[in-house]
Order: structure tokens, then C-alpha cells, then sequence
């Protein structure tokens, strides 16, 4: 109890007026920039994607059922993970497989992984995840040897469950499952093995977990849906070079409803909390916050009222909001007309007719 | 053991008796006489028990005024020349003592009131109902004195005389005139929360509301069979024709105003929240909104009476019941609190008496659109067979077919006609619906028929999987489209099909259901499901770019829907997280009513994942991001949320 009066007393006010994301691209075309805007992949139009460099410009994924793209990177910057996702604009199926395809860090040179949905890389990027929503599998694939290992989910998930996904090891896989009166858990399974055990299991139904990783550690944010009345908290797992899981200490702890929606750094881990709730009319207002992995304080960083989700890329922390993306961490202006060399060792690019 | 007396005093005892006390001082200050006094032995260790000796000093004085004025004959027979009538000081305490606090609070709304009250029995003193008054007046000596009234004695002697409008009130509530009465009275349900607190004055203040709680107290004494047994029989045959007078919608609305006249935040609560389970347990909403919730909570598939009423006051006492509903109409889960849910619904106009199936539905434009068609159609639903979720895909795809725009509907199921030496292809939705050709059970019948010489009058049955046993007879002959019901959908559907007995394996499904909702270029515009909606359907589509709009659009019209495409990352950012630069999943939505509290408003939204029957409550400032956000991503930079009335 003194610990939580201590983290209360330590919750401050740091926000500040955050600059927007500017790039020489139309940002709505962007699907994947780097932090030095020297790479940019950029969706040309629907069913077309494109790397964009200093010199050069090549279309390399281009089909006929007006697909739209996203892209994920991983701290490790080894390798991009692409999902193509057919019919963006005339299917509407929460449940649809995208195709997913990976190419190295700043190259054109597609491998095909997969179909499902929530791709994630892993373990210096040599390691793909995706989920089958039909299927309700989690597969895990090995993109140099092309070994692949599939996890099968309870039955009794709901249809619109999707489970996160880390790797600690080549061997040690953490995934969230959840029962049909809506209690989750995060089991460890070992993928030799295939033996599995529960490491943490909610004690309230309603809420969702949410797995991130960094340098030492991984980290378990455990949320409510929506207006769900439940407390809300942080748990931290020290990687120590083992597979064994088995202690976490409690980081974070609220009885407010946050957001989650966490994003781990090596010394701190951003997520989005609640401020204030109104419950008759689910009104809240809400922030992205800063948890110092230190000295446990938690910060507010954005003074945007209704900060709703935060994305990572390439070590560039942005916060959408209404239709524009604001920059919480790396440079936000990436209009200069510096034209950048290649890189040692980039690919030739071909130029863009 | 000690015994609580009737309407022991709670936790609001002490408020109301001081504002009764100095309601009284003011309405009778003449009335005066000296204060009750407190024994010298009496010890006050704590609040319950000072109050336990209150009534005990009360029923004391009580007994002794009333021995005195009887034995010495102050029966009060002429009060022609007396001055300064008023009600006893001590009786009226005993009344505050002994009386519900909310008759007690209806009672201090004025005189007349209060003597409403007492006509109507609303008021006890420590001998219960109350059956005489005691009063005091300033006699022809010019001197205080007392005198006990016989209740009638009191009301044509005094509240009569004082209150003109009661003999007018007691006629309107004779059982004769009972149908004139109630139809003249405004039971009409408050939908805000300003709204509701001028009905709840409004009712304190109504000279007609001791009157109907009278009804009210009636009734329930009748029901459970409180009061003298002698004439239980009697009362509870006058109670039965109240009951017809009533309709149960008017009788729970006197319940609620009756039982909560010094509740104002329990009045509105009935209405404004948990109300709607009542509504539903009473009849006047209809019983699918909590069928899913309830088969989970009892464990049964169909509910009788009691069970739904059991339900309903389960729902009303665990919040996290509703979460999670059984059965097979699924969708996002999990769904509002109860609570939540409760709100919603009471602000909710869409058309919800069919269970669509959300997560049975691969294309989420066809369960927006229908919904849409069917709040506006009124029609009803025809007999459907296979999967639930083909009731939007048969709605949707009449509607395309009917504008002339089902060659954009591709799924097609083909076989090779070897007479003509073709692929043949029939458009087709996946289950039965009416009679609608199209109907995959009578393509199916169909094509049978061109290939195997079927009969004309063969049918095909969809059978869901777990439905299914192969050693059963009836399965051995005729047709059957076994499906599996968690992977049938609209653009897909997991089957085999059996024609007697045998497996019928070359008929090929092709392409998928792929609808424009909003225009994705200009060329096909007139294609998209909203330019249907709002020119060929002739739907008046506004465009809802601000809250001031959508504010004027819901004002001017209480059952008027807004539909569009958001992103479901900033529509409902607890359920879809987002994981890259510019993702944005399109998510079609209807919202179909708005909550203000304060000068903050909420929208209550269904997304196309949503079951019909669990609306959430969404800020403007979440549909606004969603919208913005899929306006990043629209090909045609469309802004996409449209009023339709």
C-alpha cells in the first residue's frame, strides 16, 4: 500500500506541446519510414508498395485486388515484416488472413512467411509470428531455416481474440490465451517440448494482457476493455539468459481503467492511461504516460485529451491523433532536402519509371 | 431483540427529520405548545439507540395525549369559533418518526398536500394507519387547546375547508372516474437527465400524486397480502380491477415515483439505467435483449416468466453478467456492463428483434447495411434456414439485386453443364431466406435438378454440423447442406452437401462478396452501398462532420441514424491495438442515439461486430478519430459519417 501512495505521489505532470510528423511524403502514403527518414516505404496506391530512397524509387510489391500494407519493424532492425491485406477497401472481415512476407532492413527482396493477422518479429528478427483467426492458430517461423511450429488456441476463445505473442528463446514461446467467461493467462510453452504451463492468470474477467520486450526484460500490461470497471497494472519479468519465468514483480498498479496499448524501452515503457472517466457516458480522458523502469514514476507526456494508441517505428515514438501523428521520442521534421547516401553495402536500387 | 418499528429511520433519518422538523416550525409555528421532554435517565450511548428511546418517548406521549383528550372529552364536535387550527406539534412528530420518509417528503411539499397524504393513509404515527388527528386551535377564551379528530371528521372539517380542490380529487379517484384520471396523467418516460428532475418535481408537487400512491399502496398491500385479513378477499378483488385500469407500464411507473419521492437520483436511475431490464422483465421491451445474457446466466436455452425475472434481478445486482452472453448470436465480446448496457439501450432507436449473428458475418458492410435496411424496412423477418448471419446477407443482397447492382455480388456457385458445354453460375448467400432464388439451399435444389434429374419439388435443408448424425434416417434420403457453424460466413462457408446419402462434391464456389460501402472511385460511385442507401433508396443522407451536427440531427428527429466507416483502432482502442505507422482497419458502425451528461455527449454505437442487442456508449471524440483516421486512408479522401432520415 505504501508503495502504491509513493507511485501515486510520483504521478506528474510532464506534457508538453508535441511537435507533428512532418516527411517530404505525404505522410498518408508512409507505411514505414526510418528514423534518419533515409528508407521510406511508401504505398504508391491500392495494391502497389514502394521503397523510396535518397537517389531511388522501386515499386516491388504490386498486385490486382487493391491491397492495402502495413509494416512492423523490431528493436533488432534486421528485418521488416510486411502484411499485404487484400480488398482493404471492400472487404471488411476482422477475421481475414493477410498475406505476410518479410524483407531485409531497408531492401526490396520479399520472402513469403505466411497468411494470418498480428505478425511480430523476434529474437534478432530471425523469428516470425502470426495468428490464423479462423484456425485459431499461432504460428511461429523461423525465416533463415523455415522451420515453423504451430500453437492451437482454446477452442472456446471468442471470434475476435487475438493473442500476443513473444519469444525468449529459440525454444521458449509466451502467448495469451483466454477462457469463454473472459478470464486470460499467459502460458509458456516450449516449442520442443510442446509442454506448457500457466506463468500468470488474471483473477478479473474483462480485461486483456499485453506482452513487450526490450533489453532484459518483457513486460505483462494487464487492461481493461473498454469501460470495463477493473484495475489496471504493469508486471515485469528480468530476462536473465534462462527460460525460467517464473518470478515477476509488479511495476505499475492502478484502479483506473487505463488504455494500455504499451511500448517497451529499454529504461521505460510508455503506455496510455486514464484520467478521468466519466462512466455514465464512457467519456475519458486520456494520456500517454512514461513508466521510469528505475525509479518506478510515471510521468504524462501528451496533453491531447484523448490520446487513444501510440506505434513505434525504428525508434520513433508517435501518437496518432485525429488524422495527424505527433512525435513523443526521435525527430519529428523529416523535411529537409539533404539528399542522403546509400548506405555501405545498400542494394542498387533501380530507378522508378 | 429489539424490533425496528415500520419505516424504521435509515441512513437519510437524521436529514429528513431535521428538514420535517423545520418544515413543521414553519407551517405551525403558532402551534407550539412545549417541546417534548427528555426523561433525565435516559443515557444516549450512540445514535441508534437515542433514536430507539425517541420512539419510545413518542409512543408514550402518544398514548397519554390521546387517553387525555378522549377521557376529557376534546373531541373537537365544534370548531365553528375556534382560531389558529393547526395539527398537534407531538402528532406531527410521531408522524415523522413513524412515517415512510418519502410520504413524509411529499407530505412537506405543502398543507394541502400533507392532508392528502393523511386522506389517502399515507402516513403512520405509532398506532400505524392513522385514524383520528389530533389538532390544537385557540378556543373562544382566546386560549390554546386541544381536541382529537376522527379522520373523516378531520377531512370535512378541516381539509376541506382549507384545501377547496380535495372533494374534487376524491371524486376524480373514485373507481368510476379512475379511466379519466389516468388518462389525463402523464406517465411518459423522462430522457435526459434535466428532463427527469422537472418530472420528479413535478409529481412532488402534483396535489393528484397521494392519490395515486394511495393506488399504488394498494395494490402492493393486496399483493402481498399485508393489512387486515378480514377483507383480503375484498381488497384484492378492488385491487384487480385497479390492475386493469393500469396498464404495467403505469403501474410500474407509480412504483417507481411512489417508492422513491425522497429518492430523486433512484427515480431517474429507473429510468435512465437499469430501468430497461425492468421493461424488459414487464413486457414492454422485447425479451432478445437478454436471452443471450440469461441462457449463460440460468443455464437454459428458453425462458418462461419466472426465469426472466429471475434473470433480471440477477443482472440488476452482478454488473459483470452481461460480459459474456451465451448462445450462437456472437460478436465483440466483451459487451457493456450491465449498467452500461442498461443506458444504451434506453437511448437506443434501432431496430433490434432479430439476432444477426455479427461474428458469423465475413463481411461486415453486409451486417451494417442490413441493419440499416431492416431499422428502415420495418419488414418482417422471413423463415431463414442455415447459419443466423443470413438474415443481413439475403437483406443485403436483395437490396443490391432490387437496384439493380447484384452483378457486383460475385459469390457465384457453378458446375459444368455438360449439355451445353459451359460453366454454368448462379449467385448465391450462404443459407435459406424466404423465397428468395438466390438462397443457397435452392441454388443448390437447382442445379441438382439440372444434374442429377432431381425432382422439381426437391429442397435442400441446411443442417449445422453438431445438428447433424449420420445414423439418423432422415438424413439417408433427400438433400442436405451440413455447414459448420464457427466457419460459415457470407463470403465463405465450411459445408458438404449430401443428396441421398451420396456426397455432392462438383459444385465449385467462386469469388467473394466484395461491396464498395462508401464510393472508392469515381467511376463505380454509384455502386457503393451509401449512394444506394441515399439515391436509389432515396434515403436523405447528411453529412455528420461535427458534433453541432450530429447534436441538430439527433434533435430534430429522437429515431434518426447515422451510419459510417471509422477505424476500429481509434473506434475501440481497448479492442484493436495498433502495431504500424498508418493502420487502420475499416470498421462500419450506426449510431442510433446520444447520452449528454454535463455539457460532455456520448453517442450510443453499434459496430458491425457488435451484436445488435449490445450497443456501447462511444464519445464523439473517438468516432471523430475513427472517422478522421479512415479518411487518411480512403482512396478518395472521403469523409464517411452520414446522417440518414
Amino acid at each position: 500500500m505504501v508503495w502504491i501512495s509513493l507511485l501515486l505521489l510520483s504521478f506528474n505532470l510532464l506534457a508538453k506541446e508535441l511537435p507533428k510528423f512532418l516527411t517530404k511524403h505525404s505522410t498518408e502514403s508512409i507505411r514505414f519510414i526510418t528514423l534518419d527518414g533515409r528508407y521510406a516505404y511508401v504505398q504508391k496506391r491500392q495494391g502497389v508498395l514502394g521503397l523510396v530512397s535518397s537517389f531511388r524509387s522501386v515499386d516491388f510489391i504490386s498486385d490486382h485486388s487493391q491491397s492495402d500494407f502495413i509494416i512492423k519493424d523490431s528493436r533488432f532492425k534486421q528485418r521488416l515484416a510486411i502484411e499485404i491485406i487484400p480488398n482493404e477497401q471492400k472487404e471488411f472481415n476482422l477475421l481475414k488472413n493477410h498475406k505476410i512476407v518479410v524483407v531485409d532492413w531497408g531492401k526490396t527482396q520479399t520472402r513469403e512467411v505466411g497468411m494470418g493477422r498480428v505478425s511480430k518479429l523476434h529474437l534478432e528478427d530471425e523469428w516470425i509470428s502470426f495468428y490464423n483467426p479462423l484456425e485459431k492458430v499461432i504460428s511461429l517461423k523461423n525465416i533463415l531455416t523455415q522451420r515453423q511450429y504451430q500453437i492451437k488456441l482454446s477452442s472456446k476463445t471468442s471470434p475476435y481474440f487475438f493473442p500476443e505473442v513473444e519469444m525468449i528463446s529459440a525454444d521458449t514461446v509466451v502467448y495469451t490465451d483466454t477462457n469463454e467467461k473472459g478470464y486470460i493467462a499467459l502460458i509458456q510453452y516450449n516449442l520442443v517440448t510442446q509442454k506448457s504451463n500457466v506463468l500468470y492468470k488474471s483473477s478479473q474477467n474483462g480485461t486483456r494482457l499485453e506482452l513487450c520486450q526490450d533489453k532484459g526484460y518483457m513486460a505483462i500490461g494487464e487492461f481493461p476493455f473498454d469501460d470495463i470497471a477493473r484495475s489496471s497494472k504493469i508486471l515485469q519479468i528480468k530476462l536473465t539468459g534462462t527460460t525460467n519465468l517464473a518470478g515477476y514483480s509488479t511495476i505499475y498498479s492502478s484502479t483506473d481503467s487505463d488504455l494500455g496499448n504499451m511500448i517497451c524501452l529499454e529504461n521505460s515503457i510508455y503506455f496510455i492511461k486514464t484520467l478521468v472517466h466519466l462512466k455514465k457516458i464512457n467519456s475519458k480522458q486520456t494520456e500517454a504516460v512514461k513508466l521510469d523502469l528505475k525509479t518506478t514514476l510515471v510521468s504524462t507526456v501528451t496533453d491531447l485529451g484523448t490520446v487513444t494508441q501510440l506505434v513505434a517505428m525504428d525508434g520513433r515514438i508517435l501518437v496518432p491523433f485525429r488524422g495527424d501523428y505527433h512525435v513523443l521520442e526521435g525527430a519529428a521534421n523529416l523535411t529537409d532536402d539533404k539528399l542522403k547516401s546509400p548506405l555501405p553495402g545498400d542494394e542498387e536500387l533501380p530507378l522508378d519509371l | 431483540m429489539k424490533t425496528s418499528p415500520p419505516f424504521w429511520p435509515n441512513q437519510y433519518y437524521k436529514k429528513l427529520g431535521t428538514a420535517l422538523t423545520g418544515l413543521c416550525l414553519s407551517f405551525y409555528v403558532n402551534a407550539q405548545t412545549t417541546p417534548l421532554p427528555t426523561p433525565a435517565s435516559v443515557e444516549y450511548p450512540g445514535i441508534i439507540e437515542s433514536l430507539e428511546k425517541l420512539i419510545q418517548i413518542d409512543n408514550t406521549k402518544f398514548a397519554k395525549k390521546n387517553d387525555l383528550l378522549i377521557k376529557s372529552g376534546k373531541l373537537g364536535n365544534d370548531l365553528t369559533s375556534v382560531t389558529a387550527l393547526d395539527i398537534d406539534p407531538d402528532y406531527l412528530n410521531s408522524i415523522i418518526l413513524h412515517s415512510d420518509p418519502g410520504y413524509v417528503k411529499l407530505a412537506s411539499s405543502n398543507k394541502c398536500q400533507f392532508y392528502s397524504s393523511i386522506i389517502n393513509d399515507l402516513l403512520r404515527n405509532s398506532e400505524g394507519k392513522l385514524k383520528n388527528v389530533f389538532v390544537t386551535f385557540v378556543n373562544k377564551n382566546k386560549e390554546r387547546d386541544s381536541a382529537i379528530l376522527l379522520k373523516k371528521d378531520f377531512i370535512n372539517k378541516v381539509a376541506s375547508l382549507e384545501c377547496p380542490e380535495t372533494a374534487k380529487l376524491i371524486d376524480q379517484f373514485q373507481v368510476k372516474n379512475l379511466d379519466t384520471t389516468i388518462s389525463s396523467a402523464n406517465f411518459d418516460a423522462p430522457t435526459g437527465k434535466d428532463q427527469c428532475h422537472n418530472t420528479y418535481l413535478e409529481w412532488l408537487n402534483n396535489s393528484k400524486t397521494p392519490y395515486f400512491c394511495k393506488l399504488h399502496e394498494f395494490m402492493k398491500e393486496a399483493q402481498t397480502k399485508a393489512g387486515d385479513p378480514k377483507d383480503l378477499v375484498q381488497r384484492q378483488a378492488i385491487s384487480a380491477i385497479l390492475q386493469k385500469k393500469l396498464n404495467a407500464n403505469q403501474r410500474d411507473y407509480l412504483e417507481n415515483i411512489c417508492e422513491n419521492l425522497d429518492h430523486e437520483e433512484l427515480f431517474c436511475e429507473e429510468f435512465l439505467n437499469v430501468s430497461f431490464w425492468s421493461k424488459v422483465a414487464n413486457g414492454t421491451q422485447n425479451k432478445i435483449y437478454i436471452e443471450d445474457i440469461c441462457e449463460k446466466v440460468l443455464n437454459t436455452k428458453s425462458l418462461n416468466d419466472l426465469q426472466l425475472k429471475q434473470c433480471v434481478s440477477k443482472i440488476r445486482k452482478e454488473n459483470d453478467l452481461c460480459l459474456y452472453p451465451g448462445g450462437r448470436n456472437q460478436g465483440l465480446v466483451p459487451a457493456p456492463q450491465c449498467d452500461t448496457l442498461a443506458t444504451a439501450l434506453n437511448f437506443s432507436s434501432l431496430r433490434a428483434d432479430y439476432k444477426d449473428c455479427p461474428a458469423s458475418n465475413d463481411q461486415q458492410a453486409v451486417t451494417n447495411v442490413s441493419r440499416l435496411l431492416l431499422n428502415i424496412s420495418k419488414e418482417k423477418i422471413a423463415p431463414m434456414n442455415g447459419p443466423c448471419s443470413v438474415i443481413s446477407s439475403a437483406v443485403a443482397f436483395e437490396f443490391n439485386k432490387r437496384f439493380d447492382n447484384d452483378e457486383n455480388w460475385k459469390l457465384e456457385a457453378c458446375f459444368d453443364d455438360a449439355l451445353a458445354d459451359k460453366e454454368v453460375c448462379y449467385k448465391t448467400f450462404f443459407g435459406g431466406y424466404g423465397n428468395i432464388e438466390e438462397s443457397y439451399n435452392v441454388v443448390v435444389a437447382n442445379i441438382l435438378r439440372k444434374t442429377r434429374g432431381a425432382d422439381e419439388s426437391l429442397k435442400c435443408e441446411m443442417i449445422d454440423s453438431e445438428d447433424y448424425n449420420s445414423l439418423l434416417l432422415q438424413y439417408k434420403s433427400g438433400c442436405f447442406i451440413i455447414y459448420e457453424r464457427n466457419r460459415c460466413f457470407t463470403s465463405e462457408c465450411k459445408h458438404r452437401i449430401l443428396y441421398n446419402d451420396r456426397v455432392i462434391d462438383f459444385i465449385k464456389l467462386k469469388n467473394r462478396v466484395l461491396l464498395d460501402y462508401f464510393a472508392t472511385n469515381i467511376i463505380d460511385e454509384k455502386f457503393s452501398q451509401h449512394y444506394l442507401l441515399t439515391h436509389d433508396y432515396r434515403q436523405n443522407g447528411r453529412i455528420m462532420s461535427n458534433m453541432g451536427a450530429i447534436n441538430a440531427f439527433f434533435k430534430k428527429n429522437k429515431a434518426a441514424i447515422v451510419h459510417g466507416v471509422g477505424c476500429a483502432e481509434d473506434l475501440l482502442p481497448s479492442f484493436f491495438k495498433t502495431r504500424a505507422f498508418n493502420q487502420c482497419t475499416p470498421m462500419p458502425f450506426i449510431i442510433d442515439g446520444l447520452i449528454r451528461e454535463n455539457d460532455k455527449t456520448s453517442f450510443v454505437t453499434r459496430s458491425a461486430v457488435d451484436t445488435l442487442q449490445a450497443p456501447r456508449i462511444i464519445s464523439w471524440s473517438l468516432i471523430y478519430s475513427a472517422v478522421k483516421s479512415y479518411q487518411r486512408s480512403h482512396p478518395l479522401r472521403l469523409w464517411t459519417l452520414y446522417g440518414l432520415d
